[in-house]
């Protein structure tokens, strides 16, 4: 078994990172997913470090074919750890390069589905919906330059992860739990700011008793002002929390309870 | 609609999945799609309250581990393109084309996500041939099934539906039905909440109650408090009336809305102090455990 000869170099991790950025998941699939995309990324540097037609380099070519998936904001960070083993060892590393690929793309998922996944456009998704709901675009334009940062960040992980190999993972578990919990306090804090503005519709249904009319928006009011988009909101919580219940049957449900309560003529639109 | 703006919309749709596919610059979101289409239709307005209203809905509906998600960007596309082109209310369009059209197109996710196997197969063929051209063919062709699942269906729609969303929108218009039409309006103004909902189910919300809390109480009372002062400067400046108008203006021009910006700046500031609070755990455990009482090791 010969040992790979080939270093890789600055050209060989541009190559990569644009592949990465720009093609990573197209070839995504229900059978193995982003395993052809893996392939596709390296594939120069397989040819390089195994050289054309060899055994070596289909062997390793067919072990990259093999399912793979995980979060694409975090994918090359495993290039890395993976690159770096089968420069050293070749194809001696395929065993290896397997256990680490199967072995990180699990913790990698739900890092970057909480981070990158969720909140970065839960909240770029807010600022952006709320400038456009009042006519402005350009919570728009820092959404996309936000999105050039996180960029950046997918560009540098290949060759940082390449240089400090996989005890990386364990120095930056901690400072990215503190992130991702700091991250958290942000978009609850956010969600209860966009509940109190976001949902604007309020009770017109004022019954008469005797002779006094109750208003019943008017006493709501005065125990805390936007009482009904909390309700509301909590309302839909629970509901999600139901069994077998789904973002599309919720918003069924949803649209029914608007259709019943508007034919029974209680609820006016246009609370400002 | 012209079939230039046909031809845009349907290149966009086509772009946005693989947009989200690779770099994510958020081309994909409902509201840039609302953007899009609106600057496409000449109703940049209508394009950005669907498109925002819509990104509020799916707030929480990331795409998690590879599943389907409700394709909310197709559906501003669609749903503005038809406000503008036949004058539907925005929060009408929202309800009856962008929310079902969202749902009807998960299903051509997954008709193209099975599509893209048939590639993935022809790459395994190629590994054997070490015909590298061909692994690098047939895995860039997989921007085929997944571009075509977003650009055929909204081309379709656009090019033959609108027959179909006049006559609904005209049966909608008739006074029998009018409790319909406010009721789906009041749908479109329900759903946020939905999108709230599910993002609140992904946050651990248990914990940070109070956060919650802080930031709907606080909210809620100065978006009540901006409004009236608000409406008291319009009252005003209407009663007093003598101004001359650039003065007038300026008046008007104090009293502005609630600023969401200084929401997230007192959101930030409590996410900082939580941070540093959770690193100030980190290091005071092992400092504990030295006997010396010493600290050893402050700058982790």
């Amino acid at each position: 078994m010969t040992n790979s000869k080939y270093k890789l170099t600055k050209e060989d991790f541009n190559q990569i990172n644009k592949r990465s950025l720009f093609t990573y998941q197209l070839g995504w699939n229900y059978e193995r997913m982003q395993a052809s995309g893996y392939l596709y990324m390296i594939l120069p540097q397989l040819r390089k470090m195994y050289g054309d037609g060899t055994p070596e380099l289909k062997q390793m070519m067919k072990l990259h074919t093999q399912f793979f998936n995980t979060s694409p904001f975090f994918h090359t960070i495993i290039t890395g750890f993976d690159l770096a083993l089968e420069e050293k060892e070749g194809v001696a590393s395929a065993d290896a390069v397997n256990g680490i690929k199967t072995g990180l793309m699990g913790p990698f998922a739900p890092l970057g589905d909480t981070i990158f996944g969720s909140l970065v456009p839960a909240i770029m998704g807010t600022i952006a919906a709320t400038m456009a709901t009042e006519g402005h675009p350009w919570g728009i334009l820092l959404w996309v330059a936000v999105a050039v940062v996180y960029d950046i960040f997918r560009w540098k992980q290949l060759e940082f992860a390449y240089k400090e190999g996989v005890k990386l993972i364990t120095t930056m578990r901690d400072t990215l739990q503190a992130i991702i919990d700091a991250a958290s306090v942000l978009g609850v804090f956010m969600m209860g700011a966009l509940i109190a503005t976001m949902i604007n519709f309020e009770i017109t249904w004022a019954p008469t008793i005797g002779e006094k009319v109750i208003d019943i928006q008017d006493i709501m009011n005065t125990i805390f002002p936007r009482l009904i988009p909390a309700v509301f909101t909590g309302f839909v919580f629970w509901l999600l929390g139901r069994k077998g219940m789904n973002s599309t049957k919720a918003i069924l449900i949803i649209i029914t309870l608007a259709l019943a309560l508007s034919a029974f003529g209680h609820f006016v639109l246009g609370m400002s | 609609m012209q079939w230039w703006q046909i031809l845009l919309l349907t290149l966009y749709s086509f772009y946005q999945i693989c947009d989200e596919l690779t770099i994510v610059s958020s081309a994909g979101s409902p509201v840039f799609a609302g953007f899009v289409a609106g600057l496409v239709m000449g109703d940049l307005e209508t394009g950005l309250f669907i498109g925002g209203s819509l990104q509020l809905m799916v707030l929480g509906v990331g795409t998690f581990g590879g599943a389907s998600r409700i394709d909310a960007t197709s559906g501003a596309v669609l749903a503005t393109a038809f406000s503008v082109a036949q004058g539907i209310k925005p929060e009408l369009a929202i309800s009856t084309i962008a929310v079902p059209v969202a749902g009807l197109l998960v299903y051509t996710d997954i008709l193209g996500r099975f599509t893209t196997t048939f590639f993935a197969h022809r790459v395994d063929a190629a590994i054997e041939r070490f015909d590298y051209k061909g692994i690098e063919r047939n895995y860039l062709l997989g921007v085929f099934p997944w571009g075509l699942s977003r650009a055929l269906p909204v081309f379709l729609a656009l090019a033959f539906g609108g027959g179909l969303v006049e006559t609904m929108v005209k049966a909608l218009e008739e006074p029998n039905f009018a409790w319909i039409a406010a009721g789906l309006t009041l749908a479109a103004r329900m759903l946020p909440g939905l999108g709230f909902a599910i993002l609140l189910h992904y946050l651990p919300v248990k914990r940070n109650l109070h956060y919650l809390a802080t930031g709907f109480a606080l909210t809620a009372m100065l978006t009540v408090l901006y409004g009236n002062i608000s409406a008291l400067g319009g009252a005003v400046a209407g009663i007093v009336g003598i101004l001359p108008e650039d003065a007038g203006v300026t008046f008007v021009n104090n009293f502005k809305g609630l600023s969401m910006i200084g929401i997230s700046v007192i959101g930030v500031l409590l996410a900082v102090l939580h941070y540093q609070n959770a690193r100030r755990t980190v290091v005071a455990a092992p400092v504990s455990n030295v006997e010396s009482g010493e600290i050893e090791d402050d700058e982790f």
